[in-house]
């Protein structure tokens, strides 16, 4: 286990470099001069710009470029934004926000999402396993910006039941709707995995066998089928949660929330290199090591399977 | 095993529970409940720079620096200039140097004095090219500022030989070369004076200025909000009537508007183009619509094969282009009229403006004239390429664009086609690098509100070839000797005639093609009053107040 999980660790750093290059470079080939830019269409006065060139190293080859970074994020040091703010406390703002946002969101779909799962392959055919589906269709099909423009319009313009946007400093019930919103995707597939999922499992021979050893329905549900039935639908979260994490961006713009989404937008129009590496390189730890943890789940869920 | 896994997401869901309930619930929607103070709440964008006059040149912080600091003159609603801190600003027989006397009394909030040399050095700061100052080219026809552009060889705080300071109240400014709009200049952000404290530590200072405008620097949250509040030492002339403006930073526009619909903001300096249509209907907020000082047009490049400014065939097809153009039906239809069909090269908010210049009617729609325009050119030499329009696709002018080229099909009958680039960065720097072979958008939002700033940086020759904004590189004498006898004139009044000849000349020409005015939008809750533009299309935040309920 051990082993596994330094192999794993070890894993990672090739991945990182090689996103962060990657990133750095699409970055960097980003049509236009992010220093001309910053004039707008005033004139360009060459000899500031030429500071500010030398400033972030913008004058530098790209390779020059990247291993400068590298060398400096190393010491932590992730430099400055344009507007001379240090990138490090650019991402300690908006991160606690996306994560919150994020993880509302994942319980919100895990939670909900089981819970109709169950729900409707336990019960296959009856009239509220329609709803259930008709429902979790919808939510598939109409587009998260939707659902979100349409509720907070509707709830919070109209008849004032959720806040019609987070502002500064949002709390629970702020992040409530747009957490819902985020998720709201991500729960209809859950629903629809997990009912597949059950309904397809229970009629399993292992079912038949508990059942004939003479076990209560419950703990043949609870010990045999669920948790076989979990095995997928926990894959699928662990890379919902990272997804969630970079997908954050339309709900964070509908509602104005200031997080990791709307940062990385705002920084690649402006062509800030140092933050949007800076920020896909974090999402990209959060991606792996939550699959490292979807990984280490499927042991405890399944003990078939073992790492060594 | 079960059992981990189970606890596993039971923790991840307190986990949750405790991330989301640690932040403070309460939203602080109510206005009024600020220990009796009238505070207004508005929408802004984060501040792309620090908060320092002579290196902010976006409205999100510009917005904030116009309330911080006073300069020598200030401009009333309709665009004319005031004195402010100035109490005199003479010039000399050319209007080539300037005596400045300021006002005595005027502090900064950290209670030193406003003296000529917190004009003078700031200046200087702002020229000076190591400071790396993005608004440093408005110090540009200064004496000595060429001296300062090496910035290998300078420390930083040397000085713009032209400025001379006499004593506390008084000094000279020495110009380059005659202009008589620089009693106008400098009422820009970028020459508001700065206290001493400045240049200890500029870093700190754009994190916390220090200035003597109407409003007093509280608090910048980044990301969140700005806090300014009400100088009770200003002595100029827009004193607040309220008690200060939280400004609040939106990320998206459409939130910014709902906020506004439900009372959670006061003032949005700005309208969504999704409610364009609806808003002056929308009876949850009030709304603000009129002319404004921003002029979209689009440039041909005035070398552009067959269309060549300085031929009478590429004047032809430009005369014809623009007449092919129903602006009104742009306004009306594609804007849902939020702007305003363009009569002159200005705009109606700038001191000398007039709708009946000589040539006028090249601006006028007219399908017959335009069609017969058109065939006399081809007489000239036969055109039959394609005429393409840039523009960026992150802007919002897509359908503006699309309706041009539909007009001049169906108007003109000739092969046109949009070439839309995907974000401004990009649109600028291909027409920087003047890459565009065809028409690209062009528009103008003036720093400070004399026809000069339209006319000479974006088609004086001095302005061509990447020198300034005149991004077509017209070049016409005629047109260079009015504005330098313009620069000459002693009043205002003269000079603006001067602008007018020189508008005639662009009518005929036509470098680029005015299309309309962008209307000066705002919306404001239902309950402040006092909601007016300036010339900038900015809201006067200073007379906005709350109903008394």
């Amino acid at each position: 286990m051990g082993k596994y999980l330094l192999r794993r660790i070890l894993q990672m750093i090739p991945v990182v470099l090689g996103a962060t290059l990657l990133v750095y470079a699409l970055v960097f080939a980003l049509p236009g001069d992010p220093v001309k830019a910053m004039f707008g269409d005033k004139p360009v006065n060459e000899a500031v710009a030429a500071q500010i060139r030398a400033e972030y190293n913008l004058d530098k080859p790209f390779i020059i470029q990247y291993l400068l970074f590298l060398k400096n994020a190393l010491t932590l040091d992730f430099g400055n934004t344009f507007a001379g703010q240090p990138v490090i406390d650019e991402i300690a703002r908006a991160f606690p926000v996306t994560i919150r946002l994020g993880i509302m969101a994942f319980c919100f779909e895990a939670i909900f999402g089981i819970i109709f799962g169950i729900i409707s392959g336990l019960n296959k055919g009856k009239w509220y396993d329609t709803v259930i589906l008709l429902i979790s269709l919808l939510l598939i099909s109409v587009p998260t910006f939707v659902t979100g423009f349409a509720g907070q319009y509707f709830l919070g313009v109209e008849w004032s039941i959720i806040p019609v946007t987070a502002g500064s400093d949002p709390g629970f019930f702020d992040l409530l709707f747009p957490a819902m919103v985020l998720g709201s995707v991500s729960m209809a597939y859950i629903i629809r995995l997990a009912r597949s999922e059950i309904s397809s499992n229970i009629a399993e021979d292992y079912v038949r066998t508990a059942r004939a050893k003479g076990m209560s329905n419950g703990s043949v549900m609870v010990r045999h089928v669920l948790r076989n039935s979990l095995i997928p639908v926990v894959t699928y979260l662990g890379q919902d949660l990272g997804a969630l994490m970079g997908g954050a961006m339309i709900s964070e713009q509908i509602f104005n929330i200031h997080g990791v989404g709307f940062l990385t937008y705002q920084s690649i129009l402006k062509g800030e290199g140092n933050l949007v590496v800076s920020i896909v390189t974090l999402l990209l730890l959060i991606f792996v090591i939550c699959n490292l943890l979807v990984d280490l789940l499927y042991a405890a869920l399944d003990p078939r399977i073992r790492y060594a | 095993m079960k059992k981990k896994a189970l606890a596993f997401a039971a923790a991840a869901c307190s986990l949750a529970m405790l991330l989301g309930g640690c932040g403070s619930s309460n939203n602080a929607a109510n206005n009024t409940a600020n220990g009796g103070k009238m505070i207004i709440t508005a929408g802004d964008s984060e501040p792309q720079n620090p908060l320092v006059p002579t290196n902010t040149n976006e409205t999100g912080g510009g917005v904030v620096i116009d309330l911080l600091f006073s300069r020598l003159v200030s401009f009333d609603a309709k665009g004319n200039a005031q004195n402010e801190v100035a109490e005199s600003i003479t010039p000399n027989s050319d209007a080539s140097q300037y005596t400045i006397k300021l006002k005595s009394g005027w502090k900064f909030t950290d209670g030193t004095p406003v003296t000529s040399e917190s004009f003078t050095k700031a200046w200087s700061y702002g020229a000076n090219a190591k400071n790396a100052q993005k608004s440093s080219s408005f110090f540009s026809t200064i004496k000595g500022f060429d001296e300062l552009q090496n910035a290998d060889k300078l420390k930083g705080d040397e000085q713009l030989s032209g400025l001379t300071v006499k004593d506390d109240t008084t000094f000279v400014v020495d110009l380059n070369q005659p202009d008589a709009t620089f009693p106008i200049k400098v009422g820009y952000s970028a020459f508001a004076p700065l206290p001493e404290s400045f240049y200890k530590d500029p870093k700190a200072f754009g994190e916390n200025p220090v200035g003597n405008g109407p409003y007093k620097f509280e608090s910048w949250d980044h990301n969140k909000t700005i806090k300014i509040v009400k100088n009770d030492d200003y002595k100029g002339n827009d004193a607040a009537k309220n008690d200060g403006i939280t400004f609040k930073i939106y990320t998206d526009d459409d939130a910014q508007y709902a906020d506004v619909q439900s009372g959670n903001l006061n003032v949005m300096q700005s309208v969504p183009a999704s409610a364009t249509k609806t808003f002056e209907k929308n009876k949850k907020l009030q709304a603000y619509n009129k002319a404004g000082s921003v002029s979209q047009t689009f440039t041909i490049p005035s070398n552009l094969e067959h269309f060549d400014v300085t031929t009478e065939e590429g004047q032809l097809r430009r005369q014809a282009i623009s007449k092919a153009i129903n602006r009104e039906q742009l306004t009306d239809k594609v804007l849902n009229g939020i702007g305003t069909p363009a009569v002159d090269f200005t705009s109606p908010l700038i001191p000398g403006y007039s709708d009946s210049l000589k040539g006028v009617d090249n601006l006028k729609f007219d399908a017959a004239a335009a069609k017969e325009l058109w065939a006399k050119a081809d007489k000239i030499s036969k055109y039959d390429g394609q005429l393409t329009f840039a523009y960026n696709a992150d802007g919002g002018a897509k359908p503006i664009y699309d309706a041009i080229v539909n007009q001049l099909k169906n108007n003109l009958g000739i092969d046109v086609a949009t070439n839309p680039m995907p974000t401004f960065q990009e649109f600028r720097n291909a027409v920087t690098e003047r890459q565009i072979k065809g028409a690209f958008r062009t528009g103008w939002q003036p720093d400070y509100p004399s026809a000069e700033n339209f006319l000479y940086q974006l088609y004086d020759s001095a302005a061509a070839d990447g020198k300034g904004s005149n991004d077509g590189d017209y070049k016409n004498k005629e047109f260079d000797a009015l504005m330098t006898k313009a620069y000459a004139a002693t009043s205002t009044e003269d000079a603006n005639k001067i602008y007018q000849q020189a508008q005639e000349i662009l009518l005929n020409d036509l470098p680029s093609i005015p299309l309309y005015y962008s209307n000066a939008v705002a919306v404001a809750s239902l309950n402040v009053e006092g909601l007016e533009l300036n010339w900038q299309n900015v809201p006067m935040y200073e007379n906005i107040t709350l109903k008394s309920e």
